[in-house]
């Protein structure tokens, strides 16, 4: 799934577990999928993963990338 | 010797000479425009810039406030050939006068200002800089180009701020030279590889202040080029807030600094990062007000447990009745039914034929022990059996 469906998915869930004619047992359901989407969203934007690169050679065609 | 001035004879005090020399000179010399070499550069820490305005015979004291040195785009050295514009001041208190600054540029600026004015017009009148050729700044980039001084303060500034607001973001280094004749070259190159391998999805272009003569590489043909034909997205960094230079204008989103430039790029990510976490404290909170919901509509354990009781209660009692009913009905059953074996037992004794017998009465039975019951039956001849209360006899019928 991508991030954007992932978000408006969140979005549905808060939505239907503000919703009153919801079951417990569907508000358990997506309430777990909820957080669990959350906390894979915020893992994917705030992890410390990035690599930091720099280019060498000055040609333009040809280009050697090697962590910074 | 004749002397025509005005105040030839008249007695003034310091006071009203200076205060007559200061009309003069204040109302007189004003809208200056003066070029000079700076000398005995004096900044104060109040922010107000002293200093001497010398040629090769005169000098002069200037003085620019902090109220208008904050605009000059350099800081000026020793020797520095400038062009000032201001007016005369004089301080009365010590009897000098001096040149107070509006604007100070280097010498010659004003020429690079009308050579950059006449390309900026140059390229705008050939569409460059039309707003809607300008792309948009990914929201949510992956990978960010940087082209600039890989030794720089602005690089450093920029993965700062990245690796804070956006730790995920990737970073690719460009490394240009950003000052000398060499510079605008290199700064195109980066950017046409960049965009020949496609390396990232947005790219910053800049560098950290510096005088006019070190930004000019971002306003040189080579680099307005290609910018315009990039196709990624490119942000355009130079120098400080108030320093500009062509790459803004054909870019597609100015930056006011580089440490900007890696705000903008940054804040879609940050956003996301933000909404996430409030969606995530939207569905904690809809979740208590559903359990609270739910607890409401569960009577409390003490209620619960007391209507138990109450309901145990009664069955019991309603049990403890229906036993008691029962045993009182096997109890009167038993006793009519024994009654009735009495009465039963009565009735059989009364009519057992040993009740007849022990009254004298005796039974008699032919040879196969069937009764007889009159004279036809008992045949002449035959053995018969009498039997008495206590025990029987064998007789023979003799007529």
């Amino acid at each position: 799934m991508s991030f954007e469906t992932d978000v408006s998915r969140i979005e549905e869930i808060a939505q239907k577990l503000n919703a009153s004619d919801t079951s417990l047992e569907e508000s358990l359901a997506l309430f777990e999928e909820g957080m669990l989407l959350s906390k894979k969203l915020e893992k994917t934007l705030s992890e410390a993963k990035s690599r930091v690169e720099i280019v060498l050679g000055d040609e333009k065609e040809s280009a050697e990338i090697t962590p910074f | 010797m004749q002397n025509d001035s005005l105040l030839s004879g008249t007695e003034l005090t310091v006071t009203e000479l200076t205060t007559l020399i200061k009309r003069t000179l204040e109302e007189g010399f004003y809208g200056l425009r003066v070029s000079g070499e700076i000398s005995n550069f004096r900044p104060a820490s109040s922010g107000h810039w002293f200093f001497t305005l010398k040629d090769s015979t005169s000098s002069l004291s200037a003085i620019m406030f902090k109220s208008s040195a904050w605009r000059v785009t350099f800081k000026p050295q020793e020797g520095d050939k400038v062009v000032v514009t201001g007016s005369l001041d004089v301080y009365a208190a010590r009897g000098t006068y001096q040149l107070k600054c509006d604007t100070m540029e280097k010498s010659g600026t004003g020429d690079i200002l009308a050579l950059l004015e006449k390309r900026k017009r140059e390229y705008d009148e050939m569409g460059y800089f039309a707003p809607e050729r300008k792309k948009s700044i990914p929201i949510k980039p992956k990978r960010v180009g940087v082209v600039t001084s890989a030794t720089g303060a602005a690089l450093q500034d920029i993965l700062q701020i990245l690796s804070r607001r956006a730790p995920s973001l990737d970073i690719l280094i460009l490394p240009a030279t950003v000052q000398g004749n060499t510079a605008a070259q290199t700064i195109a190159n980066r950017i046409r590889q960049a965009n020949l391998l496609l390396l990232c999805d947005v790219l910053i272009v800049g560098r950290g202040g510096g005088s006019l003569e070190d930004l000019l590489p971002f306003s040189e043909d080579v680099v307005i080029r290609a910018i315009y034909e990039s196709e990624i997205p490119v942000i355009s960094a130079v120098g400080h807030e108030i320093d500009w230079a062509l790459s803004d204008f054909v870019a597609d989103l100015r930056a006011p600094t580089p440490s900007a430039a890696a705000e903008l790029v940054s804040q879609g990510i940050l956003d996301l990062r933000q909404k996430v976490e409030s969606l995530s404290l939207a569905i904690h909170k809809g979740m208590q007000h559903r359990l609270q919901l739910l607890e409401h509509r569960i009577p409390s354990t003490e209620a619960m447990q007391r209507s138990m009781a109450h309901l145990l209660e009664k069955r019991e009692y309603l049990l403890a009745n229906a036993s008691h009913s029962m045993s009182q009905a096997y109890k009167e059953k038993l006793e009519k039914s024994s009654q009735r074996v009495l009465l039963a037992t009565r009735e059989l004794q009364a009519l057992s034929p040993l009740a007849i017998l022990a009254r004298g009465y005796t039974l008699v039975f032919d040879s196969q022990g069937k009764a007889l019951h009159n004279r036809e039956e008992a045949k002449v001849g035959e053995h018969i059996k009498l039997t008495f209360i206590d025990g029987s006899r064998k007789a023979l019928i003799e007529e």
